[in-house]
């Protein structure tokens, strides 16, 4: 089974196309071509049939009981089943209208969240929204019609601003009494514990969590090399520095803060996807529907 | 480096400025947008790398622009060496060495190169002399160099000359060798016996800026001196003989009292007379000499005084040419040419008679110049003409009736009469002083602007004729035609006192003189020249030589007087045609300038005063001559290096404007200081 073209997740060609719609079909409709074909029977745990196993095929779905028997290879297929609730809150502040390449991290957050979006929606998920900047935005509770209504949103929402990330994560986890997914999408610039508590509220009340942490290259790198006068997107804060001198530092901060993170949303029990706006989009949607799958076995 | 305003300097406290606002730079480039500097504000940055200068090419600009603004303003001058004295600095020295006639006054020239050897010993080895001799030309004799001994040298050869003085023109010679040493202390030493009459000129002369002059005065303390002013020569007929009849002025100038003097007359190199003098205290002595048998021909006369102490002006040459007598044929007129008759009969050489013709159309053969007043001539004028004769035609009231052409040999037309008495009288206009007709006028051409006429006739000139003077209303007054060898003249312009006042005018003399001198082809020579004009040969001379009075022969160049020979020393030029020997073909005699005779001195101080230098008040030049030290504010306003330093400022202005405009450059923003994280 040939992988899915990584044409269609390539972030820079993906930009190219206006129609949110139209781009997270495709997305989604390439990335599961490129997946098991059991992948489009859904994750439920609802057993429905087994199939010879095919090259290719997850692994973890070979009912090894069967082997034991029969000395042959079967995937076990389950009915799709989720019925799930998949909140999708969008950090929309001004540090995610960086980008050093073909799309800034904005664009990439919404071809993310417009892809998952589809894909929960075609695996009947109920699907919603929420931005956010220092207060939420827009709001669609999530609902099994409310896709194209959230992908309008989404086409329509533009970055800026400065942004209060806990506290948009607090009152995102008070919209909805049922538990659900919540998939947070943002840059992460906020202390790392902050982050972990706020993470443990929403887990605190029955949600899993799902943070993708969007990075642009330039990022991690810090540009420039002679005296250069950096500027905060959001609050306009200005800093000449020498980046060369300081360059080796920087790096050092930025990855012990992502170090920082993975282990404090690992321990509050969130999936933590940190996402490169030059990577292709696969990586995440898989991660996705990992974490999707490992919460319906827990329930 | 020395400062004329030093108070300026206080000024480059301003440098600080720019060297503070590029400590404080903050970077212009356009700012970095950057997601958050969450990371960035928790590197610690040291405070020195904030504070680095940076852009070091534009501060760099920027100090020197005003660095250059402020010396320029400070108005900087330069000194070589110690200031302590003029001896003891780097200098340029022009000697200018009068040797003019005057400077052979007894004791003068001895006097004269002790000081130019003087003025040369007391100079430093790094000096510069120059040594120009002049009189009333100047002569190069050594530029400027720190050979002392080829100044020294420059000085062998040297000796009056019977040439007048002018002081001018060696300052400019002067002016000019020193534009070889712009940055010395300059100084030009005129050694002379500064005589009043050499300062002509001088006035116009204008000297850069801290050039010193200084006069060392060698001339006689008093002085004494006697000289032979003029002659007067002519030949009177005595029973039947010719006599030369010569006498002699005598001025005699100075301090004391004249003394008896011998005057010899010396006629064609022989001695023809002496006479004892007692001079006149005041004014002139004529001192008579008894007639003797004129000479054949040209006649060189001299006269000599017993030598005094200056003896170069106790001789006075002259030539008394040959013909004395010229005749004049004058036909028509009545009583009309009585002022023209009078005047032509006035003694002078040569003397002129006039022999009245009554009778229209009748000729004397032995005329050389026909006069035809108010009459047409006759048809045999022409044949006289190409003879060689010279005709004068005056066209007055008789002959302005008719209309049309007088006679064929006339290039002119009659056109009536001009009436002038309304407008007070016409004036001549466009007189060409350069033709001989009018050479007597030529230092004095108002002369003839003097004149009132009244009436005259109208000429209509015709071709082959030359227009020589005009009324001021455009009309033809004297019309010359050659015919042949001779010389044709129609004058309209009246020389009676009815039509005219020019027979009263002190120009009528000289003209009518000239004008039948001219006529006959025989112009007014003068008895002698100045040596330092130039002869010019007669035309008629093939392959000339002349011998000077020194016996040096000199071959005339060509120029504007035709083929000439400068007369640079007194006494007798003999020219020859083809080599010397022979018959004389022509001679004139050449004097020096009677100003040489008076040594009356001029003030050292009138001279400097005479002098001016440029920019400078022409006290800094005196002042200095005394002092030989330039002021700070004179060697400034020579040097003018606050223009360099003031260049340079603009210049860095310039490349500083590029500079900052192009590149990283941009314009910071005020940073503002809200956090992320209150």
């Amino acid at each position: 089974m040939p992988v899915a073209p990584a044409a269609f997740l390539d972030p820079a060609l993906l930009a190219k196309i206006s129609d949110l719609a139209l781009l997270a079909r495709t997305v989604v409709d390439g990335f599961m071509h490129g997946q098991h074909r059991s992948m489009r029977k859904g994750s439920s745990l609802d057993f429905a049939e087994h199939r010879s196993y095919q090259p290719g095929d997850d692994l973890r779905r070979i009912d090894w009981r069967v082997y034991g028997r029969t000395d042959r290879f079967y995937i076990k297929e389950y009915d799709a089943d989720t019925n799930a609730s998949a909140l999708f809150a969008v950090d929309t502040s001004g540090s995610m209208n960086y980008g050093s390449g073909a799309v800034t991290k904005f664009a990439y957050a919404r071809m993310l969240t417009a892809s998952l979006a589809w894909l929960s929606q075609s695996q009947g998920d109920r699907v919603g929204l929420a931005t956010f900047t220092q207060e939420l935005v827009d709001v669609i509770p999530p609902s099994v019609r409310h896709l194209q209504r959230m992908l309008h949103t989404l086409a329509a929402t533009k970055s800026g601003g400065p942004s209060q990330l806990i506290t948009s994560i607090e009152k995102i986890g008070l919209l909805s009494q049922r538990a659900g997914i919540i998939v947070l999408v943002t840059d992460c610039y906020e202390k790392p514990e902050a982050l972990g508590r706020a993470v443990d509220a929403l887990r605190m009340h029955g949600h899993d969590c799902i943070v993708f942490h969007v990075v642009d290259p330039a990022e991690r790198e810090l540009p420039g090399d002679d005296d250069t006068t950096f500027e905060d997107a959001e609050t306009g804060t200005l800093l000449p520095l020498k980046p060369r001198a300081l360059r080796d530092q920087y790096r050092s901060l930025v990855s012990a803060h992502h170090v920082a993170l993975q282990a404090r949303f690992t321990a509050a029990g969130a999936d933590y996807v940190r996402l490169d706006t030059s990577e292709p989009l696969d990586r995440a949607l898989h991660a996705y529907l990992d974490a999707r799958l490992t919460r319906s076995r827990v329930r | 480096m020395n400062f004329l305003v030093p108070a300026f300097l206080a000024g480059l406290a301003a440098l600080a400025v720019p060297l503070v606002l590029h400590l404080r730079h903050r970077d212009r480039d356009k700012p970095q947008p950057f997601p958050s500097l969450m990371f960035l504000e928790q590197i610690t940055i040291r405070t020195e790398q904030r504070q680095r200068v940076s852009d070091w090419p534009l501060l760099l600009l920027r100090l020197l622009l005003l660095t250059m603004l402020v010396l320029a303003f400070a108005r900087p001058l330069f000194r070589s060496g110690a200031a302590a004295g003029a001896d003891a600095r780097s200098r340029a020295v022009v000697l200018l060495i009068d040797r003019s006639l005057s400077m052979g006054y007894e004791g003068t020239w001895k006097r004269t190169l002790d000081s130019a050897r003087a003025v040369i010993g007391r100079l430093n080895g790094n000096d510069r002399v120059a040594v120009v001799a002049f009189d009333d030309l100047a002569e190069t004799r050594q530029r400027l160099t720190t050979d002392k001994a080829a100044a020294t040298g420059a000085l062998t050869g040297l000796s009056p000359r019977a040439r007048g003085t002018r002081l001018a023109p060696a300052l400019r010679v002067a002016r000019q060798l020193l534009l070889d040493a712009p940055f010395a202390a300059a100084e030009i030493v005129v050694i002379s016996d500064l005589q009043r009459a050499g300062a002509v000129g001088v006035a116009g002369v204008e000297l850069p800026a801290g050039v010193t002059v200084r006069g060392i005065p060698v001339g006689p303390g008093t002085w004494t001196n006697s000289t032979v002013h003029a002659i007067d020569a002519k030949r009177v007929q005595q029973d039947d003989r010719l006599l030369l009849a010569v006498k002699a002025r005598i001025q005699h100038f100075g301090d004391s009292a004249p003394n008896e003097r011998t005057a010899r007359l010396i006629l064609n190199g022989r001695e023809a007379g002496v006479q004892v003098v007692a001079l006149n205290a005041i004014g002139e002595t004529v001192v008579t000499f008894e007639p003797v048998p004129a000479p054949e021909g040209t006649v060189a006369v001299q006269v000599a005084l017993t030598p005094d102490a200056l003896a170069a002006d106790d001789t006075l040459v002259a030539v008394v040419p040959r013909d004395d007598d010229l005749r004049v044929a004058l036909l028509g007129g009545g009583g009309e040419p009585l002022f023209f008759e009078r005047a032509l009969g006035i003694a002078g050489a040569p003397s002129i008679r006039i022999e009245r013709q009554n009778e229209p159309r009748s000729t004397s053969v032995e005329a050389a110049v026909r006069v035809y007043w108010d009459i047409p001539p006759e048809r045999s004028l022409q044949t006289f003409l190409e003879g060689g004769g010279g005709a004068v035609v005056v066209v007055g009231r008789r002959l302005a009736e008719r209309r049309g052409a007088i006679s064929p040999l006339l290039p002119v037309s009659l056109a009536g009469t001009a009436d002038r008495l309304a407008d007070r009288g016409g004036t001549l206009r466009d007189v060409r002083t350069e033709h001989p007709l009018f050479a007597p006028f030529r230092e004095v051409p108002d002369a003839l602007s003097a004149v009132r006429l009244f009436r005259y006739a109208r000429l209509d000139v015709s071709q082959g004729a030359d227009v020589l003077a005009r009324f001021d209303d455009g009309l033809p007054a004297v019309v010359e035609r050659r015919v042949g060898n001779g010389v044709l003249l129609i004058l309209t312009l009246p020389l009676d006192n009815r039509a005219g006042d020019f027979p009263l005018q002190p120009a009528f003399l000289p003209f009518v003189r000239q004008l039948v001198m001219h006529a006959s082809g025989r112009d007014a020579a003068p008895l002698w020249r100045a040596t330092s004009e130039r002869w010019a040969l007669p035309g008629t001379l093939t392959s000339p030589v002349v011998e000077a009075p020194d016996g040096a022969l000199l071959r005339p160049t060509a120029d504007s007087l035709g083929a000439a020979v400068p007369l640079n020393d007194a006494g007798l030029y003999r020219a020859y045609a083809g080599q010397v020997g022979g018959e004389t073909e022509a001679v004139v005699a050449a004097n020096v300038p009677r100003s040489e005779s008076v040594l009356t001195p001029m003030d050292t101080t009138e001279l400097l005063l005479g002098v001016r230098a440029d920019g400078s008040a022409t006290g800094d030049s005196v002042s200095s001559a005394t002092s030989g030290v330039q002021s700070d504010e004179v060697l400034e306003r020579r040097q003018s290096s606050w223009r360099l330093f003031l260049a340079i400022a603009l210049l860095a202005l310039v490349v500083e404007t590029w500079v900052a405009t192009r590149g990283r450059r941009g314009v910071a923003r005020r940073v503002a200081t809200s956090s992320r994280n209150p």
